[in-house]
């Protein structure tokens, strides 16, 4: 028989999870609320012990920011807290590496990831706060439109490279060899940027301008530093292994307040120079005590197939460790990496601390110490803690996407 | 020609001698060892070492040390050194308390983290977020701000039933001390007492290992652990009243604009533990995450079929072998707990790392200075690392 003996024809048997969710929209979100918030009598209770908790944590935040706290604390001191002792005349150097920065990131998302939903409503939020900021006193137009434009560079850059073919090939390496070059070259750049050709003297970096370029010159220094470090103690030679151990040992032995303490005090006779220096060099020096142990993880990680697959190929040492080890290595040790980045960022407020250098937790104190304010300290570091917060996130982001795309943690 | 096993095969005559493995390894760490030897020669030489020693640590201090707790040294006829060791017993302080706190909470949100309640979960996530990425300094000064300005006066007290007092002076709690009890006995019965305490809290864990082995060959249940709390709790009563109540509760008071008596928690010392407490256990609960995720969710449904309810699954399923994975990065924590605490600096707490400065600013010597401190530092990692191995090593004894 070829007629089916169908009596309802429109009804198609769907798989059970279709099915499930073709039933109206309040019913399943009265199915997920039995399950995921009043699924016994006691998870019932804890969710309403909860939901007390958040109410009044809501109210309370809400009532500070809105009622209690005097911001203009912040808003008063925006330029002290942003740049401090830099040079006013010199603004837009600060905004031109702004921008620049903002260009990369959009150039880094293009090529290696995709801007969510979720990025765009950061991005718009994070603007929100800025020119919340941004928006007040004399140059308030000014600084919004610097700002607003840096944000368009972003989706320029990203609007440009994610058009760009993802398959492999010729121009897809060239496309990430510039993107990973320019990434490279920032740091320079911005340096030259802010200090060279009558730009600002190195004691004139302050308040957050500070963070921003402790936290990568530190970040870089210590990469540059960690990998022969990395390679020294895994190395058979006794003398390089011994010597690079004690370094790692000794370096984690101190906190970094310690070290600071050493930059102060004792490395004044060593390389002299500008203290802003010699925090740099502390900093690299710290972190890349910490990289290179995770660094040698993941050597140790990897198969020793790798290095001796190389060796069979006809590879020498030196291209084996450039063309094999080092790559997959340095993949491997990319999320501790990160979180190490992320560290040594909330670690540039400790420069504050023992030494004569104002970021912008430092510019938060002066912020208070007059007259006016004194009364708003707790609005004052509620606020640094906010922005070191958000870009710690940003970078915590951005690592997230770039590693999901290389497929790290995947085999 | 025959070659013994294990040698190596000898080196072929015309290989040039650079070319040897042996000779550039040498080669290598020679020229390594010179330019090492430069640098440190340099680095040696431009240091100022003509006043290098260490007798400046026995001269008298000319300081005060503050938050002190049952040590009471004044700083006129002390010496530098016996100043700093009293910053070293701050410090461990500190850090103890905090090691301690931050592990509860970290195991608690890190739980939550993986709470099958959504709104229990979204709040763990979130508090996570928070504390884990915004710098411990500004946590440590702003938890201490809000107690300066938060906090009554000390004129406005908030007073607990004469027992507890809350004021930006900190917070005044009771705390024993040694009583001449019914019989006036010296203060060393508290010895007496404390050694019968450990005494009898060795013997309720024999007790309840005993009992736990009975309940795993019986299968019966034993109460094991009712017993050992029971034998302690009255082995406890029975020895102080046995030995005259050698120990009484000091309520604190206020005088003018100070506490006296009872036990003291003093601003600085809670800031710096609930930054180091707050940060750290962010760390911790997501440490604690990896830890349970890693567990195959054959452990979970298995837990489940024979019966277990949350609490029982967690305590006695997961955990037990999460904490394989979990002790060495929590151990990593502790160290950094220990390093942290030099940020009791930011608060005027005197610490070790804050008295070496004190001891700096009077006496120079910055090189010998750091030289102690990263010792110290040193020692207190080496004592938690020793600790912690130990604790490990008791967990991974058992195979799974």
């Amino acid at each position: 028989m070829v007629d089916m003996p169908a009596q309802n024809p429109q009804r198609i048997v769907l798989p059970p999870h279709r099915e499930r969710a073709r039933r109206p929209r309040i019913v399943r979100l009265r199915e997920w609320a039995r399950r995921n918030l009043f699924n016994s009598r006691a998870g019932t209770a804890l969710t309403i012990v909860t939901a007390i908790i958040l109410g009044l944590l809501i109210y309370g935040v809400i009532y500070f920011v809105f009622v209690d706290a005097n911001w203009r604390v912040i808003t008063d001191n925006r330029w002290l807290l942003f740049a401090g002792g830099y040079p006013m005349d010199q603004e837009w150097r600060l905004w031109f590496s702004v921008g620049f920065v903002f260009l990369l990131i959009g150039l880094t998302y293009g090529t290696w990831a995709s801007l969510g939903r979720r990025d765009h409503l950061f991005i718009v939020l994070a603007s929100g706060f800025a020119i919340l900021l941004l928006a007040h006193g004399g140059a308030a137009i000014w600084s919004t439109l610097w700002y607003l434009i840096a944000v368009g560079l972003l989706y320029a850059g990203y609007a440009i490279t994610i058009r760009m073919p993802r398959e492999a090939g010729p121009g897809r390496t060239l496309q990430q060899r510039s993107v990973a070059g320019l990434l490279i070259a920032a740091l320079p750049i911005v340096l030259i940027v802010l200090l060279a050709f009558g730009g600002a003297r190195p004691r004139e970096l302050e308040g957050f301008v500070l963070n921003l370029v402790l936290a990568p010159v530190g970040i870089a220094g210590g990469l540059v530093i960690a990998i022969p470090l990395a390679l020294g103690r895994a190395s058979r030679m006794k003398a390089i292994s011994w010597t690079c151990t004690t370094y790692i040992e000794v370096v984690r032995g101190a906190p970094l307040l310690g070290w600071l303490f050493v930059a102060l005090f004792i490395l004044d006779d060593v390389i002299g120079g500008e203290l802003i220096v010699r925090a740099m060099v502390v900093l690299a020096v710290f972190t890349a005590a910490y990289m290179a142990e995770y660094i040698r993880g993941a050597l140790q990680a990897l198969p020793g197939g790798q290095s001796e697959a190389a060796h069979a190929v006809g590879l020498n040492q030196f291209q084996s460790m450039q063309l094999i080890v080092m790559p997959q290595a340095l993949r491997i040790s990319i999320p501790p990496m990160v979180g190490q980045a992320i560290s040594i960022w909330k670690d540039t407020t400790l420069v504050t601390v023992i030494l004569p250098l104002r970021e912008l937790k430092g510019n938060a104190d002066s912020a208070i110490a007059q007259f006016e304010f004194t009364p708003d300290r707790i609005e004052a570091y509620v606020f640094v803690a906010v922005v070191f917060w958000v870009v710690a996130f940003i970078m915590s982001r951005i690592s997230q996407r770039v590693e999901g795309s290389l497929g790290i943690g995947e085999r | 020609m025959t070659v013994a096993a294990g040698s190596a095969p000898p080196p072929e005559p015309d290989v040039p001698l650079i070319y040897r493995r042996g000779v550039r390894r040498l080669l290598t760490q020679g020229i390594y060892v010179a330019i090492t030897a430069v640098v440190i020669g340099y680095v040696y030489t431009s240091l100022d070492l003509r006043e290098f020693g260490f007798g400046f640590l026995n001269e008298p201090a000319a300081f005060k040390v503050g938050n002190q707790w049952l040590t009471d040294v004044d700083g006129v006829t002390n010496s530098r050194i016996t100043m700093y060791l009293v910053g070293v017993w701050s410090s461990l302080r500190a850090v103890l308390v905090a090691i301690a706190l931050s592990t509860v909470l970290g195991v608690l949100v890190g739980v939550a983290r993986l709470s099958s309640n959504w709104l229990v979960a979204q709040m763990a996530m979130l508090y996570v977020e928070i504390f884990r990425n915004t710098p411990l300094l500004v946590q440590v000064v702003l938890v201490y701000t809000i107690l300066l300005i938060g906090a009554p006066l000390i004129e406005n007290v908030v007073n607990v039933g004469d027992f507890f007092f809350v004021s930006n002076r900190g917070m005044a709690m009771p705390w024993p001390v040694p009583d001449g009890g019914f019989w006036n006995t010296p203060d060393w019965f508290v010895g007496v007492w404390v050694a019968a305490l450990i005494a009898m809290a060795v013997a309720a864990g024999r007790l309840r290992a005993l009992r736990q082995d009975r309940e795993r060959e019986t299968g019966q249940p034993q109460f094991a652990n009712r017993w050992a709390v029971g034998v302690f709790a009255v082995g406890a009563l029975i020895s102080f009243f046995v030995l005259g109540a050698p120990v009484s509760m000091d309520r604190p008071m206020i005088e003018g604009t100070h506490y006296i008596e009872g036990m003291v928690m003093e601003p600085e010392f809670t800031a710096l533990v609930a930054g180091l407490t707050l940060y750290t256990s962010a760390f911790i609960a997501e440490i604690v995450r990896g830890g349970i995720q890693a567990l195959p969710r054959g452990q979970t449904e298995a837990a489940n079929a024979v019966g277990l309810s949350g609490y029982q699954r967690l305590t006695l399923v997961i955990l037990p072998q999460a904490l394989r994975q979990i002790i060495p990065s929590v151990t990593n924590q502790y160290l950094n707990i220990n390093k942290n605490s030099s940020l009791a600096y930011a608060v005027l707490y005197d610490d070790l790392f804050r008295v070496a400065n004190i001891v700096q600013n009077k006496a120079g010597h910055a090189l010998e200075m750091f030289f102690v401190i990263i010792v110290t530092y040193m020692l207190i990692s080496f004592a938690i690392s020793l600790v912690m191995n130990f604790f490990n090593a008791r967990v991974t004894a058992q195979r799974i």
